[in-house]
């Protein structure tokens, strides 16, 4: 039997997990985690297998379609694009199972946590496989729903509860977005096919999709005086989707909340898959957004200004996991950057977005797994009780400082030498020079390299305040189990050498994505819908000093971090005080959940929405309520026939059949 | 032979006695006399229909409302017995509790 035929085994062996756990997990040892373990690790092997076959013959994609019913269809699409995410889900969910072992080890929740987990992944490699986008759409929400139930794991915690209202209600805002644009494009589909859909055409199928795009682009809306084509339209509000999922600005204010869930789920979630599934949407619709100009700059510049923006907030935040969750949004604003880019680098930029999104899963996942240990042998998140934890632990502190280098991106530009963030981190900067150059437009390279030299500086004042110096508290503390170590070792490998033996061959696998037997667009063709022209050249022809800059800003980071919080040569305590009005609008993240609390929330949706909600309540309650009066004034008066009284009701018997005799005698006669 | 008319006449007669005393008298007892009546004018005229129409289906019919009226004669004197028992009279009238 073909590998490829058990494709669909990769999602619903979690999902069976997540019902035996569910169900069992009490009755087993240590939750049940062993059900889904074995679970994940064939969906791994299955997902890896198909990825080998893959690469040998990247043109021939898996495509298995059911009827779903009428025009719209269930299926399974694993193309380069999907293959390596199918790939990489799989596999540091795994490693995250494994490690949550010892990590929830102590608490009573765990049948609930581990099928919690499976359907999360269930769900996660469900978005992966779609082949349409309303099947994606389905796991997409079931993925926010997983999300909602992990962070508020911990439920009885009222921080933890609200921060998953939090991530619920914020993500829901992008979520209504995506809906919003898959509408308006099966509208268009179904207008362009004048409402008759062939036999055997699933409209929102993505190859179905791709070959409308000229169609679809031709289409126009006024809105606000202005010609919009549909096509900037749906893009836009699919980006939406991607901006809430992937916590872009203005909605990212729920994943560094999302940290109250237990580390192992932040990890997961909330750094390596869930929150790259918006990447993952703009990626798997790149088409679309290529022959939608407008769009595509929002992504880049939306994306470059997140990288930099929530850089700056992750400086100054003193809760370990906080500042991995700035830097999370930060990396992903890169990801976004990156497929911005496909505005000067076309298809490129795809490979180039993704390759990072995999790096960036290893040394992120990496980045809270060691956090993880940590707070799990200490008992505290806040780094200024830390300090000198490197004796205590010497395996998370070597696989932290990995990860640390990795996210920084140290390497020689030019050589094979480098860690997996160097490798992708420097072509999206690269590209975002490429792109200054072609449009005059030095914005994002400005936003990415600032940004960069900022990663540099908050991830090492994390390693120096955490690992270096002496105690600051008496924590005690003890290395984690082999369990938690072993997966860190693993990711740790991947996040050292992943970059450099996968950086030629990863980006041309991806460019198969577009070209293959299930779709096939000439990009090209699209830009010119777009009109602009992409760049022959990358790599090349960039001033000397261009290329070794990232790698500048990143050592100059870690220098600056070194001074102030290693040696302790530079004075921090002026600048790091609530006087400083600079430190305090960091430090209260620009103020922006005031903004959506105070004002938003209550002056907008309790002050506005419940005032006109009352008033329409009011209205419909005393129309009902006429309604209902009417009924019981009636019957109030009709009731007053029931007499109790037998003979009544025989003079009622009487009057009435003499009547109907009267009247079937007259019509008798009449007719 | 006697024409049908006589017979029908007669249950005629009979059934409206038998409405008249159930609608003006008060006595429960009275009141089942009178649906016995009734529903023996109905027999007349069941039988009268029967010979008429040399069918035997009618007289069968009556014959099976009969046992059926014995058995809903039973059934209500044993019910006013027992209202008896417990209001100490038996005038319906009295009896309006089911009302609104």
């Amino acid at each position: 039997m073909a590998i490829e035929n058990m494709a669909y085994l990769i999602p619903i062996l979690p999902a069976l997990a997540f019902v035996l756990t569910f169900f069992l997990g009490k009755k087993l040892p240590r939750g049940g985690a062993i059900i889904p373990i074995i679970a994940i690790f064939t969906s791994f092997v299955i997902s890896l297998m198909i990825t080998l076959n893959l690469l040998q013959n990247p043109e021939e994609v898996v495509s298995q379609s059911y009827n779903w019913f009428s025009i719209l269809n269930v299926g399974i699409l694993i193309d380069p694009l999907a293959a390596v995410m199918l790939s990489m889900v799989t596999f540091v969910s795994l490693l995250i199972h494994i490690y949550a072992v010892g990590y929830m080890s102590h608490d009573k929740g765990q049948p609930r946590y581990f099928a919690e987990t499976a359907l999360f992944t269930a769900a996660m490699l469900g978005v992966i496989l779609s082949d349409n986008i309303l099947q994606f759409f389905i796991c997409w929400e079931l993925v926010g729903l997983c999300s909602y139930l992990l962070i508020g794991f911990w439920f009885e915690k009222p921080s933890a509860a609200s921060a998953a209202k939090k991530a619920f209600l914020t993500t829901r805002v992008g979520d209504v977005m995506f809906l919003a644009g898959i509408i308006l494009l099966f509208s268009d589909i179904f207008r362009i096919f004048n409402g008759s859909i062939p036999e055997g055409v699933y409209v929102l199928r993505f190859n179905e999709i791709f070959s409308h795009i000229p169609e679809i682009a031709a289409l126009n809306t006024q809105i606000l005086g202005y010609q919009v084509s549909h096509l900037t339209l749906i893009t836009l509000l699919f980006f939406g989707g991607a901006v809430g999922k992937s916590g872009q600005f203005p909605l990212h204010v729920w994943l560094p909340d999302a940290m109250e869930g237990p580390t192992t789920v932040s990890a997961l979630i909330h750094a390596a898959t869930m929150v790259t599934a918006g990447v993952y949407l703009v990626a798997r619709t790149f088409p679309m957004f290529i022959a939608a100009p407008q769009s595509l700059l929002v992504v880049a510049y939306l994306g470059a200004f997140t990288a930099l923006f929530a850089a700056t907030m992750g400086l100054v935040m003193n809760d370990i996991k906080r500042v991995l969750a700035f830097s999370t949004i930060s990396q992903l604003g890169y990801m976004m950057l990156g497929l911005g880019m496909g505005a000067v680098i076309g298809v490129t930029a795809v490979g180039d977005s993704l390759f990072h999104l995999i790096n960036h899963a290893f040394f992120k996942a990496l980045l809270f797994l060691c956090a993880g240990s940590v707070i799990h042998a200490i008992g505290t998140q806040d780094i200024r009780q830390m300090g000198g934890v490197r004796k205590v632990m010497p395996i998370t502190f070597a696989t932290m400082l990995i990860a640390s280098l990795a996210l920084a991106g140290f390497g020689i530009p030019g050589t094979s030498i480098g860690v997996s963030g160097f490798f992708s981190k420097d072509p999206i900067i690269e590209a975002a020079y490429l792109f200054g150059e072609s449009t005059e437009n030095w914005f994002p390279y400005v936003f990415a390299i600032t940004a960069a030299l900022l990663t540099s500086i908050y991830i090492f004042r994390l390693i120096f305040m955490t690992f270096t110096g002496k105690p600051r508290t008496d924590y005690g503390g003890h290395e984690s189990p082999s369990v938690m170590t072993i997966p860190l070792m693993i990711l740790g490998i991947l996040a050292l050498i992943f970059g450099a033996l996968t950086k030629t061959s990863f980006g041309k696998f991806l460019e198969e994505t577009f070209t293959n037997n299930f779709v096939n667009v000439d990009i090209h063709a699209l830009a010119e819908i777009g009109k602009y022209h992409l760049a022959s050249h990358g790599g090349e022809g960039e001033p000397l000093l261009i290329l070794w800059m990232p790698v500048i800003v990143a050592v100059a980071g870690l220098l600056i971090s070194y001074l102030i919080y290693g040696m302790r040569v530079i004075d921090m305590s002026k600048v790091v005080s609530r006087k400083n009005p600079l430190y305090k609008l960091l430090y209260n993240r620009y103020y922006q959940n005031a903004i959506y609390t105070q004002f938003l929330a209550v002056k907008v949706v309790y002050e506005g929405l419940a005032l006109a909600g009352r008033a329409i309540d009011r209205g419909f309650d005393w129309l009902i309520n006429f309604i209902g009066n009417i009924f019981t004034d009636a019957s109030d008066g009709l009731r007053q026939l029931q007499t109790g009284v037998v003979q009544n009701y025989a003079t009622s018997v009487v009057t009435g059949v003499s009547l109907l005799i009267i009247l079937v005698k007259l019509i008798l006669e009449v007719f | 032979m006697i024409p049908l008319f006589y017979y029908l006449a007669l249950s005629a007669i009979i059934f409206s006695i038998g409405l008249f005393g159930f609608m003006t008298q008060k006595s429960g007892i009275r009141m089942l006399m009178c649906v016995e009546l009734m529903l023996n004018a109905a027999n007349i005229n069941l039988v009268a229909f029967s010979s008429y129409n040399g069918d035997l289906t009618g007289q069968v019919f009556a014959l099976y409302s009969i046992a059926l009226a014995a058995a809903e004669a039973a059934i209500g004197f044993a019910i006013l017995m027992s209202i008896y028992r417990v209001r100490d009279m038996i005038n319906l009238d009295k009896l309006n509790i089911l009302r609104w």
